[in-house]
């Protein structure tokens, strides 16, 4: 009877570990948020984040609805604008940022595309951390061949010529979005992530909770999972940021170089305008709407995952920290 | 020293192996790999299919194809180039990669000088203005889209100042009534600079012995490599091909850029950490007790022991770095490595483009083994 | 006798984003030719301040706000940095606390020495200053022929020796030992010492120890200084410092280290932890520690007076209080 009012009135389990971790959200935030470049990061994510998810949307369903002549149409894969005489127009008042060589909206085409960015870097590397936590505490709880064969692979594929791997594969096999994202995720998930993770994981791995756990019998994939990755997560996360940057921007290179099978992305767009010869030697300037917006979205958005990556840096590792 | 080299080339060889094993299996072994290409065309009748299976040796257990391309990789027998008919793969890259080495090793030096030396200068002036903006606009540089850079730069230079060459290797109009290829001025200019690069490591090496004083040694280096690249300049000025190779360096400038600006950030991000990491040591105080100069101190102690660090991690972006080649010479049109793989694999050349690929990863590997034995150099405790 | 360094009155700062940290307060001692003195004090208490004052190495946010460092009467808190960088070395050497990390690991021990000599003496030729370096060595007692190795090629105790050699390198006319030994095992330790000291005699330098050890200071230093929250709280020479002890921090300081050679006797540990350097308090900073605190102690700081000659301390209550401490432990 007593034990229960007792329990009664305490705080479940669940309750109390929300809230730690709301706190040690609460912590980690503040520090963050002193760095004035992961905040900036954090800012231009938001900001496409808007964009390709709610603004898209709206203005596709409403000032971008095809016309009932089927004169205009801004979809951004098929769409065409029949009042334009010549295409690639330069930005206007219907075309914000003007249209492309076949006659479709550049602004439409750049945020239609922003959703599936998000998507292919987020996917990579979510595969990429899961490998790469996994594969990062075996290695150090085993230890021993375990350990040398993996850490002897992460070194191959660090120093593995990716982007060119990307481009003879892309010859030989059709890759579209969710293909590419899954060889990103799986090949880097090898890679340094294992490193990291790992000489982290051995530190996790000698400090007495671990041993008190052992002595309370826990099995090994119990103490893995239970305590060694809950310790070395924030790690990992740290390196999504730095994967998603690195997805996105070989997504961008292989569809610029026109070798993904895909519809429609920031790569691409800079594809057509290329091998459509507007951006060959003095035309550069003069159509400039053709490549400045797409490579300019690359940029800030892989720079933005980057950014945010080096603001968490300042959480994870406090030896950077400013005093 | 000798047992150490020893030791990382074995290793090297090891990660060579297995890389080639890697290639192989991914883009062998696999469904819709080679096998499937060679053989896709419909129209063959099964005999001609085992035929073209039995040649390539298809036919055979994965292993022993395998094994066979490996000897075929140290053989350098990669097969006969289908878009340059007959010509064999291993010619095509043996005129391409020297290009590559030339571009993507001057840029190297550039990018590491600039890094090196500005990182250093941000970790001592830690907290001015400067340090703030050089930041902002590295980390700006390092995460651009390398084609909008490209394109920038190809419209300020090109278009706009309009003083640049663009998108080609060397000005067609001027090569017309030439009776020798580019490759021959090529090799030139790249003997050249092999040279006067030997020169300046001999002057290096003589100025250490012959002197214990910073100033005369100096003096020593700065003459030697001052009369040996007088002396260079002399013999392209006076050879009748003197302006073939000018126009060869004339076209470089831009592409060496790009690679350099692309790829210079890592290093000064990773310097400014590691100096400032330094800084802290207690070495520094003492050098700074005992009454050195700032600078001395500065460059002598804290940046000289900084600088092993941002060599370890130099290794680790070498990747990215031909990444970046890759698009800089597709873009700029320089008939490296890079172009070389990207057209193969548009025009389906499937032996040019696996070959190039190969060679890209030796290339790596090789230029690690290079910056592993400097490394070793620099580092006393890993000498003995 | 001639005062070759005189601290009056140092006043050294950092500025923290907690506030002020008063690391020295308030600081005067003087050293004279061929004298060594030690500074004693728990650590965190602004020992390596003042000797990092003395040396003007300090760090960004540290800065001397006031009194005057006399080196041989010219005061070297006003100096310019390249005025300054002749008197580092040349003038003031140093011994570093961790030894282990003075020596720079991608130079051969040699040249490091040598590199100090040149810097100062340019009309020195590099053989000469090789010779030199060879002789330091035999002088701390290291085979010359190790010149040539790299730091990581040494044991704790032969670095140890070599950073001695190094601090002799340009003839200074003091040197200040930072926790010359801490990171050396006793028997090596107490080697060192002596034979630092011993060279000391020798080339008639002066010396300026600093360690937390009272008992490792009372073999090697004439005179001693207890420093306590940056403040010198009782200055004498080691005998008096020894037989009578003024301040009741001197009494706990030396009843908390074991004695080798005199009487077994129990320990006393002083209670309380070192206070706080930020936002010091107006009154006596050992007052919370202090068994013999009275109203008085918490209401202003005592004075630093000469109780008898050549006796200074910093208390309102100074008097010899071996025995009632004996009774309280």
């Amino acid at each position: 009877m007593a034990t229960k009012e007792i329990e009664g009135a305490l705080e479940s389990p669940l309750t109390i570990k929300m809230k730690l971790a709301w706190r040690s959200f609460k912590e980690n935030w503040k520090i963050f948020s002193e760095s004035k470049i992961g905040v900036l990061g954090l800012w231009i994510v938001i900001i496409f984040a808007i964009a390709g998810f709610i603004v898209y949307p709206i203005l596709a369903a409403t000032v971008w609805k095809p016309t009932l002549s089927g004169m205009v149409s801004y979809d951004p894969v098929t769409g065409y604008d029949f009042t334009q005489m010549l295409n690639p127009a330069p930005p206007s008042l219907h075309h914000l940022l003007g249209t492309d060589p076949l006659g479709r909206d550049v602004l439409a085409q750049l945020l239609y595309s922003t959703p599936r960015e998000f998507a292919l870097g987020i996917l990579a590397a979510l595969i990429t951390v899961f490998i790469g936590t996994i594969i990062g505490t075996v290695s150090a709880y085993y230890g021993g061949a375990v350990d040398t064969f993996f850490m002897r692979l992460a070194d191959l594929v660090l120093l593995f010529p990716f982007i060119p791997f990307l481009i003879v594969l892309s010859g030989m096999i059709q890759i579209d979005l969710f293909r590419l994202a899954l060889i990103i995720g799986l090949i880097s998930g090898f890679g340094g992530i294992t490193i990291v993770l790992r000489s982290q994981a051995m530190i996790v791995k000698v400090k007495p909770f671990i041993e008190s756990a052992k002595v309370s019998g826990a099995s090994n994939p119990y103490l893995i999972v239970n305590h060694i990755i809950p310790n070395v997560m924030p790690l990992s996360f740290l390196y999504m940021m730095f994967n998603v940057t690195g997805a996105i921007f070989s997504e961008a290179v292989l569809s610029f170089f026109g070798l993904l099978n895909i519809k429609m992305s920031w790569g691409l767009m800079i594809y057509t305008a290329d091998t459509a010869g507007y951006i060959v030697g003095s035309n550069i300037g003069h159509y400039w709407w053709l490549w400045l917006p797409p490579g300019a979205a690359i940029t800030l958005l892989c720079g933005a995952f980057y950014f945010i990556g080096r603001g968490l840096d300042e959480v994870v590792n406090p030896r950077l920290r400013r005093r | 020293m000798l047992k150490y080299v020893g030791k990382r080339l074995i290793q090297i060889l090891i990660l060579l192996v297995i890389y080639i094993a890697v290639i192989f299996f991914l883009l062998h072994a696999m469904p819709g790999g080679i096998k499937a290409m060679l053989t896709m065309n419909p129209n063959l009748t099964p005999q001609a299919r085992e035929a073209i299976l039995h040649a390539f040796g298809l036919d055979k257990s994965l292993w022993i194809q395998f094994l066979t391309y490996l000897k075929n990789v140290f053989t350098l027998n990669l097969g006969i180039s289908f878009s340059f008919y007959p010509t064999p793969v291993w010619n095509i890259i043996a005129e391409r990669l020297p290009r590559t080495i030339l571009l993507f090793t001057t840029a190297t030096l550039v990018s590491f000088f600039i890094g090196f030396s500005s990182g250093k200068s941000l970790a001592w002036k830690r907290g001015k203005a400067s340090e703030y903006v050089a930041t902002v606009i590295g980390v700006i540089t390092y995460t651009v889209f390398t084609p909008l850079l490209i394109f920038v730069f190809i419209w300020f230079f090109g278009a706009y100042l309009g003083i640049m060459p663009i998108n080609q290797f060397l000005n067609p109009d001027l090569w017309l009534k030439t009776n020798f290829t580019a490759q021959t001025i090529f090799l030139y200019l790249l003997l050249t600079i092999s040279l006067v690069g030997a020169a300046m490591l001999a002057a290096f090496a003589v100025a250490r012995k012959v002197s214990h004083k910073v100033k005369t040694r100096k003096i020593i280096f700065y003459t030697a490599t001052a009369i040996s690249s007088a002396f260079a300049v002399f013999w392209w000025a006076v050879s009748p091909y003197g302006i073939y190779g000018a126009d060869i360096l004339w076209h470089m400038v831009l592409p060496v850029l790009t690679v350099a600006v692309v790829s210079y950030a890592g290093t000064m991000l990773v310097m400014r950490d590691s100096m400032l990491e330094t800084i802290k040591e207690d070495f520094i105080t003492t050098a700074r007790a005992k009454g050195l100069p700032d600078k001395v101190v500065r460059d002598k102690h804290a940046a000289r022991t900084a600088m092993l660090p941002v060599i370890t991690n130099f290794v680790l972006s070498m990747g990215f770095v031909v990444s970046g080649g890759v698009i800089t010479e597709s873009l700029f049109s320089w008939p490296g490595m890079g172009m070389t793989l990207l057209n193969a694999t548009l025009g389906k050349d499937y032996p040019l483009a696996s070959g190039a690929l190969i060679f890209t990863g030796i290339f790596v590997l090789f230029a690690h083994l290079v910056v592993d034995i400097i490394y070793a150099f620099l580092d006393p405790r890993i000498r003995y | 006798m001639s005062a070759v360094l005189e601290v009056k009155d140092l006043k050294m700062y950092y500025s923290t984003k907690q506030g002020m940290v008063k690391a020295a307060d308030g600081i005067s001692f003087t050293v004279n030719q061929g004298e060594s003195m030690g500074l004693v004090g728990e650590s965190g208490c602004g020992k390596t301040s003042v000797s990092m004052s003395i040396m003007r190495l300090l760090a960004e946010n540290a800065k001397i706000v006031g009194g005057q460092i006399l080196f041989k009467g010219q005061d070297i808190v006003k100096l310019k940095e390249e005025e300054m960088n002749k008197i580092r070395w040349a003038g003031i050497a140093m011994i570093f606390q961790a030894a282990m990390n003075s020596l720079n690991p991608v130079y051969r021990v040699g040249d490091q020495i040598i590199e100090a000599i040149l810097a100062h003496e340019p009309d020195v030729t590099f053989e000469e200053a090789r010779e030199r370096v060879a002789e330091l060595y035999k002088l701390v007692g290291l085979d010359p022929k190790r010149m040539d190795n790299y730091p990581h090629e040494y044991s704790g105790g032969m670095k140890q020796r070599a950073v001695i050699a190094m601090s002799l390198a340009c003839n200074p006319d003091l040197i200040i030992a930072d926790e010359p030994t801490t990171a050396l095992d006793v028997i090596v330790q107490d080697m060192i010492l002596k034979e630092l000291s011993k060279i000391q005699k020798k080339l008639n330098m002066s010396m300026i120890y600093i360690s937390h050890d009272i008992a490792v200071i009372a073999e090697v230093a004439e005179k001693i200084a207890i420093m306590y929250s940056g403040k010198i709280v009782e200055l004498s020479d080691a005998v008096t410092i020894f037989k009578k002890p003024a301040h009741p921090y001197t009494v706990g300081l030396m009843s908390s280290f074991p004695s080798i050679h005199g009487e077994k006797k129990k320990l006393v540990t002083i209670p309380g932890e070192p206070p706080n350097l930020l936002n010091a308090p107006d009154h006596c900073r050992f007052a919370p520690r202090c068994p013999f605190a009275t109203k008085e102690c918490w209401e202003k700081t005592p004075p630093y007076e000469e109780i008898e000659p050549n006796h200074y301390v910093a208390c309102f209550h100074p008097q010899n209080l071996r025995k009632q401490v004996s009774i309280n432990g």
